[in-house]
């Protein structure tokens, strides 16, 4: 889409510099605050774990799928797990069809990390036989619609199709791998949570709505493992933070990050009874 | 997949292995109006399809020589999510969806009034969420309930069902295993009120009476289906209880 | 208009795309699609009809420029010539630089960023139109110009004469209520100027006129809403096509 239609309003970004030096924002949240969130599983029947997550306007769908395959050659003991984020055309008057575009895929590679690396799953329970036979979970999450903070809603509907997944319980006998044709719970361990904020003048919010993003500085993602473990950081636009920001951003994300990992885990929890 | 868990497609009562007759639907439903950025949207559940549509339009073209002077420029994207289906789908566009996305496209134009809007681009987006038999036949019907939600002047809807042949008689709105397993599948969509077909495919053997049975079964099919697409319309913009004369 | 006189027979209808609206000899016709003597509707509306005509006032649809329209647009781009305005339609406008500078408008003498800058909003009227080419824009006239302050709102644009109401009884009661001045343009875009709570006042007040318009007591609905009483009581179902 052509760049004309990004141009941001005059009067609305000296509305909003206005109302935030008061300690507010246009739509009347404080600075730390998330629009709702609500979160609901188990809408895929096809896929082995799905959820469907909405911060305000923004809108994805997580599916999980697990499937046997190959282990990499430098991890013989291990199964795969993979996150692919798209941002749908039909999500937003900007998104466009085809291969995804760098912001694309480094939201993918964002909630890649924050999921991977902090150890979610355990990878060696996913190993059928190894070098040969492992257990491939794919975490494929798409946007619906765009209205900010796609980092969150991703990471968000990622752990969610996670925890409330499934998968097949394979027997390894001589003749090889055989499905069993029953399930058993993904071996999920954690409940990783990703909080983005961006710099907008001198003011940090978290949860910026895309209104918010066209006119932010810049903007940093940190996921936290737990309480006292964070698990992926990124930081994003043509702008800088101080190094007290830095520090605002990582204690935000940690004490933001349990909140929202209460919430998540109770709605995961609802989502699985109603099924 | 489940294939060895279903012996007949149809018993020696004529009933289908879901139970269904054989000139019955699956369940439908339909909502319009779903997604907050889009001009217009749907989704449509259609057994176990699920299916988004959105419409994004008229607007200026792009890149901008593709345009053309005394009409928009219709165009069409349907694709289906990687955990949309059994075995997951590579995200990237196949060739399958590639054709699926043109006949739609073609099903869907005969409906639009694209000289009204001339050099300016219509743009659908169908997204697969999941599914399961016949999600070409519900993307179109979706497809036209968003293009209606966007306000684009249009001779009439398009609304989509198909007739198959399963264990050598001739049946309405294959599911998955029926589509797998069947000898025939037979998409439709029409203009229910101008009385057109705008989209029609076959696969497998029909004879000549077969054909005309599975003509009428569809036809039928999308009568149906166009009371429930009707309605759903209606709701959006008029409210569940005022659907007739004032 | 003249449909507005009270003897004449109106048979209304909500309808959607390809339902038969009527069938006959009409002479006037908006918004439907004619077969011989059958008219089917091409949008989700309203249908109208009358001994003479048959339409359908739609209630979604995309904002196209007619001549005269007073429209709210954003400056997205600007060349030696012309400023390039988004005016929420399938075309971007242009503003001559003449309209603003005057005839004797020179690129070398004048800089166009001194008037607007991109992501400057402005109130204008299309001075020219006809689908073959971009619309023309003009700030001639009482009002128009940059636009400073308030809050913009969009609406949908079929409904903004709706929001305008009969002879502007609407927007009355909507500005009687909030204590803010209401500057409604026909591509959906509102400008709301006044107090914060009657800014907010009018915005709840313009998200019900769109919900709700194709109800017939919507003013009342909105009289109601905004505690005020407008005394007209010529208030009428329809809502035809009102100028400003």
């Amino acid at each position: 889409m052509s760049k004309k239609s990004l141009v941001v309003e005059h009067l609305k970004r000296a509305q909003m510099l206005d109302v935030l030096t008061k300690g507010v924002r246009l739509d009347g949240r404080g600075l730390l605050d998330y629009r709702p969130i609500t979160i609901e599983t188990g809408i895929i029947e096809k896929a082995n774990g799905s959820a469907k997550v909405r911060i305000g306007n923004t809108e994805v769908i997580a599916g999980v799928k697990v499937q046997t395959g190959a282990p990499f050659e430098d991890t013989p003991d291990q199964g795969l797990l993979i996150v692919t984020a798209e941002v749908l055309p039909l999500a937003s008057a900007y998104a466009e069809p085809g291969p995804p575009n760098e912001d694309a895929i480094e939201l993918a590679r964002v909630a890649d990390r924050g999921i991977r690396e902090s150890g979610v799953v355990d990878l060696k329970e996913l190993c059928l036989v190894k070098g040969k036979n492992v257990l491939a979970v794919f975490i494929d999450v798409s946007v619906l619609n765009v209205d900010g903070n796609l980092f969150d809603a991703v990471s968000y509907a990622a752990v969610a199709a996670l925890l409330s997944s499934t998968m097949p319980k394979y027997e390894v006998t001589a003749e090889g791998v055989k499905d069993t044709g029953k399930t058993i719970p993904l071996p999920v361990k954690l409940t990783p949570i990703s909080i983005t904020m961006v710099l907008i003048g001198n003011t940090i919010i978290v949860d910026p709505t895309l209104d918010e993003e066209s006119v932010m500085t810049a903007r940093i993602t940190i996921a936290s493992a737990d309480k006292n473990t964070i698990c992926a950081g990124q930081k994003g636009n043509p702008g800088g933070f101080t190094e007290e920001q830095v520090m605002l951003a990582i204690d935000t994300a940690i004490s933001k990050g349990e909140e929202i990992r209460k919430m998540l885990k109770k709605s995961v929890g609802h989502g699985k009874k109603q099924k | 997949m489940s294939k060895s868990s279903i012996t007949k497609l149809l018993d020696a009562k004529g009933v289908r292995h879901d139970g269904r007759k054989f000139n019955e639907l699956r369940p439908v439903t339909m909502k319009v109006g779903v997604l907050e950025n889009a001009d217009g949207s749907a989704y449509i559940e259609f057994g176990k399809n699920k299916i988004m549509a959105a419409v994004y339009g008229p607007r200026e073209v792009h890149p901008k020589h593709m345009s053309v002077p005394d009409r928009s420029v219709l165009r069409c994207r349907y694709h289906m999510t990687p955990f949309s289906t059994d075995t997951r789908k590579n995200p990237a566009p196949s060739r399958r969806e590639i054709e699926i996305s043109k006949v739609i496209r073609e099903g869907l134009e005969p409906a639009l009034i694209l000289t009204d809007y001339p050099r300016t681009a219509i743009e659908v987006y169908l997204e697969v969420l999941q599914s399961d038999g016949g999600s070409r036949c519900a993307s179109i019907t979706a497809a036209s309930l968003a293009l209606a939600d966007a306000g684009i002047n249009m001779r009439d809807l398009v609304v989509g069902c198909a007739a198959g042949k399963i264990e050598g008689r001739v049946v309405v709105d294959l599911d998955d295993v029926e589509d797998k397993e069947g000898e025939g599948d037979m998409p439709m969509a029409i203009l229910p009120n101008l009385g057109q077909v705008t989209l029609l495919q076959l696969d497998g053997r029909f004879s000549r009476k077969e054909f005309d049975e599975a003509f009428k079964l569809a036809k039928d099919g999308c009568m149906k289906v166009y009371d429930i697409q009707r309605k759903a319309l209606m709701e959006k913009y008029f409210g569940a209880e005022e659907t007739g004369e004032q | 208009m003249k449909g507005d006189i009270a003897m004449v027979d109106v048979t209304r209808k909500y309808v959607i795309p390809g339902e038969l609206v009527s069938e006959g000899k009409y002479k006037n016709s908006l918004n439907v699609f004619r077969v011989e003597d059958k008219y089917y509707s091409t949008r989700v509306g309203m249908a109208e009809i009358t001994p003479d005509s048959v339409r359908v006032i739609p209630l979604t649809g995309p904002y196209i420029p007619r001549v005269d329209d007073l429209v709210v647009g954003k400056i997205v781009d600007y060349s030696a010539f012309a400023w390039e305005v988004d005016i929420n339609s399938c075309f971007y406008a242009y503003l001559p630089a003449q309209n603003v500078f005057g005839r004797d408008y020179s690129p070398a003498r004048n800089e166009l960023t001194q008037k607007f800058a991109v992501g400057d909003l402005i109130a204008a009227k299309v001075m020219a139109f006809d689908r073959t080419r971009d619309p023309l824009l003009s700030l001639s006239g009482p009002g128009l110009g940059k636009i400073r302050q308030g809050e913009v709102v969009k609406i949908s644009p079929t409904k903004v004469p709706r929001v305008i109401g009969k002879k502007g009884s609407m927007i009355r009661a909507v500005e009687m209520g909030t204590n803010c001045r209401l500057t409604v343009a026909q591509n959906g875009l509102i400008v709301i100027s006044g107090p914060t709570e009657g800014i907010i006042k009018a915005i709840s007040a313009l998200r019900l006129i769109e919900k709700e318009a194709h109800v017939a007591d919507l003013t009342q609905k909105v009289q109601t809403l905004l505690s005020v009483k407008v005394d007209e009581k010529s208030e009428s179902e329809s809502d035809g096509e009102q100028e400003e």
